[in-house]
C-alpha cells in the first residue's frame, strides 16, 4: 500500500490554502504539521474526497483517486477520523456498524456480520459491548469504535484529524495503543495535530505545512526547537504605538491550584499593574478561551480577578466579548439601534431612543462600522460585526475581556481592530484577551499567560519573557 | 414610532387574502358578496350585535396580546388555552365567594384572574428554565388538566342545586357581571380594559428595558449573558405577563360572555389567538386589527345559517384561508413587489 500526492494546490479566493503539495508515504504514522491556518486541514480534506482541488493527482496503490468524491476516497481504501465523532449516537454499536457497511446485497448474513466484528473488537482489545448504544461510551471509546469502523469498511489509510482533544490521558494511551497496532498490521496513518508532545511519542515521520506550502519533510529524532522554529512563521506586523502611561493601582489575579500544571512552579497569586494588556496563548482546542469567559461567568473554574484593599468587583465591571460573534455575541435579527438600546438597559429601565440613536450614530462613526442604525447584524460583514462588539463597550473602567478579538480578519481590519483596543489602556482595569496567534500575543500583551490544554503552564510580564518559550509552553513541552 | 411602509405592505397584503378568500367562496359555489354582507350585518348591523362582537373580541384580542409577549421571548405558548381556562376559574372562585353579590367582585375577579392565569403560565416557565421541558408539551400537556378541573369542579364541588350536568354552573349574581353602564348593557368596561392594556404593552414594548430584553431573549439566549441579564428570568417574566393577560380572557369569558363556569370556557380563542399573532407576527397595533376582524367573523358567521342557510363551518374555512393565504403571502413577498410598483406609479 501506498499513496502519493501529487502538485496539490487549492485557493480559497486570495488565499492559496495549499501550493504544489507533493507527499509520498508507504507505511507508519505520519504526522502533518504547521500552525492555524497553514492548510492542514485543506489537505486532509482534499484526501478524504470533500474539497475538490483547483490542481493536482492522487494515487492509491499507483490507481488514480477521483478527487472531490468522497465515495470515491472511501472506495479506495480512504479512511477519516474527524476531531468530533461523527457517528450515530442513538444507534447501539452494531447497528452503526450495519449503516456504513459497504455491500449491496440486501440478504446479508447478520450472526456472520456480527462475529467478524467481535473477532475484530477482540483483535485490538477493545472492549466495549457491541449492543450499547453509542451515546453511552466516552468520546475516547467512541473513537476507538470509529477507527474499527473505518477498517472494517476496507480502510488502508486513515487521517486523524486532531484525534486527542476532547481526551482524558487514560483514553489518549489507549487510542495510542490501537494506533500502534494499526500501523504494524500495514496501515498508513496520517495524524493531523497541533501537540508536539503527542507526535513525539506516536509518530514515525511527519511533514511541516506553512502557508499553504509543504515546507520540510522530517523523520524521527524529531528536533523540536527546529521544528518549532519552521512551523512558526516570523512575519512582521506594523506596530502600533501606545502611550506610555505610569498608573499606579494594581489588581489581583487568584489562580485555582487545579487550573496550573502540577510540573511547573506557578505562585498561585499574581499581582498586576492597572492598565495591563494581558494575553492568553494557546493552541486551537486549548482552554484559553474559556480562562477569558471563566473572569465574567465563573463557571469553568475558581480562578478569579480581585482587586486591591478587598475592592469590591460587579458583573458590570466586565465586559465580555466571544470569539462566536453571531452564536454568542450579537442578535443576528435585531438591528444596531436596538443593540445599543439593550446595552443601556443595564443602567436604565426606560429607553430614551433618541439619546440612543444619538449615541449609536457617533459610535458608528467612532467605530468605523459600515452600516446604520437600521442594519441587521446578520446583514453585517465579521471585520464590521466585531467592530460593533467594541462599540458596544461600557464607557465606565472595565476589564475588558476579549476572546480572540481578530479570529478571521485579515491583517488590516485586525490592526483597526487593535488601535480601537488599545485606547483603552489608560482607562481600563485591564485588557484580557485570547489567541491562538504568537505573533499577536508578543505583539501587544503586557503579561502573557501560556495555556496548555486545561492548563496555565506560565505566567509572565513580557520583558521576562522569550518569545520562543511561548510555542514551548502551549505545546505542553517544560 | 408607527412604521408607514410596514402598514402599507400590511394592508396590501390584506387585500390580496380578501381576493383569496373571494375566489375560495366561489369555488364552493356561494356568492362572495352575500357572505361578506351577512358578516359584516351580524357583526356590526345592530346595538346587540355590536356588544355580541365586542364581548367576544375582548378574549381573542387578549389572548393575542398575551401571546405578543411569549413569542417576543422566543416561547410557543401552546398552554395560552390552560391559561384562559384558569382565569376564569379564579374569577367563578371569587363570583361564588361572599363577596359574589358584592359590587367590588368584578375586581376582585380580575385580580384573582391574572394570580390564576400568570400561576399557569409559571408552571410551563419553570418547567422550561429549570427541567428544560419543551414549552409546546408542558403547554399542552397543562391545556388539558386546565379543562379537566373545570369539568371536575362543574359535575363536582360547583355543580348546581341537585342536577350534575356539564351544562356548567349557577349563573353568577348580577353584581359578579362584567359592568356596564348605567341601565345599557353596553359593556365599556372590556373595551377600556382592552385600550389600557394595549396601550400600556406598546409602550413597554418599545420604551422599557424589560421590551427589549425580552426580544433579545427571543433572538438569541446565549448572548444574553454577555449584557448582564439571564434569558431564564425574562423567559419566566413573559409567561407571567402572559398568564395574567390570558387569565383576564378568562374572565371576560366567564363572567361578560357566559356569566357563568362552563367545559368549553375558553371557546378556542386562545388557539385561535396563536393565528393571530402568527399573521401579525408580533405587530402589537395589527393583532389589535385583525383579532377584531376574527370577532367579527366569528359573530357574523351565525348570520350566514339564518340569511343564507349556510352550515357555521363556512366560518372556518374563511379562517383558515385567511390564515394560510397570509402566510403564504408572506413568503413570497408579493406585496413588496406591489407596493414598488404603486409607489413607482405615484412618483410618476
Amino acid at each position: 500500500m501506498n499513496i502519493e500526492i501529487k502538485n496539490i494546490s487549492k485557493s480559497f479566493g486570495s488565499i492559496e490554502a495549499n501550493k504544489n503539495i507533493n507527499l509520498k508515504l508507504k507505511s507508519g504514522i505520519h504526522a502533518l504539521l504547521g500552525e492555524n491556518g497553514a492548510g492542514k486541514s485543506t489537505l486532509v480534506k482534499i484526501i478524504s474526497g470533500q474539497i475538490l482541488p483547483d490542481e493536482g493527482n492522487i494515487f492509491i496503490d499507483n490507481n488514480e483517486v477521483i478527487l472531490g468524491s468522497p465515495k470515491n476516497s472511501i472506495e479506495k481504501g480512504i479512511g477519516l477520523l474527524n476531531q468530533d465523532p461523527l457517528d450515530f449516537s442513538n444507534l447501539s454499536i452494531f447497528e452503526s456498524f450495519l449503516i456504513g457497511i459497504n455491500e449491496k446485497n440486501p440478504y446479508r448474513n447478520i450472526n456472520k456480520i456480527r462475529s467478524k466484528i467481535e473477532k475484530l473488537f477482540n483483535n485490538y482489545r477493545v472492549t466495549v459491548d457491541l449492543n450499547s448504544k453509542t451515546n453511552s461510551l466516552s468520546i475516547g471509546e467512541r473513537q476507538q469504535v470509529e477507527l474499527l469502523r473505518l477498517l472494517y469498511n476496507g480502510a488502508k489509510l486513515i487521517i486523524l484529524d486532531e484525534p486527542t482533544s476532547a481526551f482524558s490521558l487514560e483514553q489518549k494511551k489507549r487510542m495510542f495503543d490501537t494506533l500502534r497496532q494499526l500501523s504494524k498490521d500495514g496501515i498508513i496513518i496520517i495524524f493531523v495535530s497541533h501537540k508536539l508532545d503527542e507526535v513525539f511519542e506516536i509518530c514515525d515521520s511527519a511533514s511541516i505545512l506553512r502557508s499553504g506550502k509543504l515546507v520540510e519533510n522530517i523523520i524521527q529524532p524529531f528536533d523540536s526547537n527546529k521544528i518549532l522554529s519552521v512551523m512558526f512563521e516570523k512575519n512582521e506586523i506594523n506596530s502600533i504605538s501606545s502611550k506610555d502611561f505610569d498608573r499606579k493601582e494594581n489588581f489581583i489575579i487568584n489562580f485555582s491550584k487545579n487550573d496550573l500544571n502540577n510540573q511547573v512552579q506557578i505562585s498561585k497569586s499574581h499581582t498586576i499593574k492597572q492598565g495591563s494588556v494581558i494575553g492568553i496563548a494557546g493552541l486551537q482546542g486549548s482552554s484559553n478561551d474559556k480562562y477569558i469567559k471563566n473572569f465574567f461567568t465563573k463557571e469553568f473554574s475558581s480562578t478569579a480577578i480581585e482587586l486591591e484593599n478587598n475592592k469590591k468587583i460587579y458583573k458590570t465591571f466586565f465586559y465580555y466579548m466571544p470569539a462566536d460573534r453571531l452564536e454568542k455575541g450579537l442578535f443576528s435579527d435585531m438591528n444596531l439601534l436596538e443593540h445599543f438600546g439593550l446595552s443601556e438597559t443595564s443602567r436604565t429601565n426606560i429607553i430614551n431612543w433618541n439619546d440612543v440613536k444619538e449615541k449609536a450614530n457617533s459610535k458608528i462613526k467612532e467605530f468605523d462600522i459600515k452600516a446604520d442604525i437600521t442594519s441587521q447584524i446578520n446583514e453585517l460583514s465579521g471585520g464590521n460585526q466585531q467592530r460593533v462588539m467594541l462599540s458596544l463597550m461600557p464607557p465606565d473602567k472595565s476589564f475588558l475581556l476579549l476572546e480572540q478579538p481578530t479570529r478571521g480578519l485579515d491583517i488590516n481590519s485586525a490592526n483597526k481592530i487593535w488601535e480601537m483596543i488599545l485606547q483603552r489602556k489608560e482607562k481600563d482595569y485591564a485588557i484580557f484577551f485570547s489567541s491562538t496567534d504568537i505573533d499577536e500575543i508578543w505583539e501587544y500583551s503586557d503579561v502573557i499567560i501560556s495555556v496548555s490544554g486545561d492548563e496555565i503552564m506560565n505566567i509572565e510580564y513580557k520583558e521576562n519573557l522569550e518569545k520562543d518559550f511561548i510555542a514551548k509552553y502551549i505545546s505542553g513541552i517544560i | 414610532m408607527f412604521d408607514i411602509e410596514n402598514l402599507k405592505i400590511n394592508l396590501i397584503r390584506l387585500f390580496l387574502t380578501l381576493i383569496i378568500i373571494f375566489f375560495t367562496l366561489i369555488l364552493f359555489g356561494i356568492s362572495p358578496f352575500e357572505v361578506f354582507e351577512s358578516i359584516i350585518y351580524g357583526s356590526l348591523g345592530s346595538y346587540s350585535k355590536i356588544i355580541r362582537t365586542i364581548i367576544v373580541w375582548t378574549p381573542i384580542s387578549l389572548a393575542s396580546l398575551a401571546l405578543i409577549y411569549t413569542f417576543s421571548a422566543g416561547m410557543w405558548n401552546i398552554g395560552i388555552e390552560g391559561q384562559i381556562i384558569m382565569g376564569a376559574v379564579g374569577s367563578t372562585l371569587v363570583a361564588r365567594s361572599i363577596f359574589g353579590d358584592d359590587f367590588i367582585s368584578p375586581y376582585l375577579q380580575i385580580f384573582m384572574a391574572i394570580i390564576f392565569g400568570a400561576f399557569w403560565g409559571l408552571i410551563s416557565a419553570i418547567l422550561k428554565v429549570k427541567a428544560n421541558v419543551h414549552e409546546i408539551f408542558s403547554g399542552l400537556g397543562l391545556d388539558f388538566v386546565a379543562s379537566g378541573i373545570v369539568i371536575f369542579l362543574i359535575i363536582g364541588p360547583w355543580k348546581r342545586e341537585g342536577i350534575a350536568s356539564t351544562g356548567g354552573t349557577d349563573i353568577f349574581d348580577k353584581a359578579s357581571w362584567v359592568p356596564t353602564i348605567g341601565n345599557s348593557n353596553f359593556p365599556l368596561f372590556l373595551l377600556l380594559v382592552i385600550f389600557l392594556l394595549y396601550l400600556v404593552s406598546a409602550l413597554v414594548i418599545k420604551y422599557s428595558s424589560l421590551g427589549i430584553r425580552l426580544k433579545a431573549t427571543g433572538i438569541n439566549i446565549f448572548a444574553t449573558e454577555r449584557f448582564y441579564f439571564t434569558s431564564d428570568k425574562y423567559i419566566i417574566f413573559s409567561y407571567l405577563i402572559a398568564g395574567g393577560i390570558a387569565g383576564i380572557a378568562g374572565f371576560s369569558q366567564s363572567s361578560a360572555a357566559y356569566h357563568k363556569l362552563v367545559p368549553s370556557i375558553s371557546g378556542g380563542f386562545g388557539f385561535l389567538s396563536i393565528l393571530i399573532v402568527l399573521i401579525c407576527s408580533r405587530n402589537i397595533y395589527f393583532s389589535f386589527i385583525v383579532s377584531f376582524l376574527f370577532a367579527a367573523l366569528i359573530v357574523g358567521g351565525s348570520q350566514l345559517q339564518i340569511r343564507m342557510g349556510l352550515d357555521h363551518s363556512i366560518i372556518g374555512i374563511i379562517q383558515a384561508t385567511f390564515v394560510l393565504s397570509w402566510l403564504v403571502l408572506q413568503k413570497l413577498e408579493l406585496e413588496k413587489l406591489i407596493s414598488q410598483k404603486i409607489t413607482k406609479v405615484f412618483v410618476k
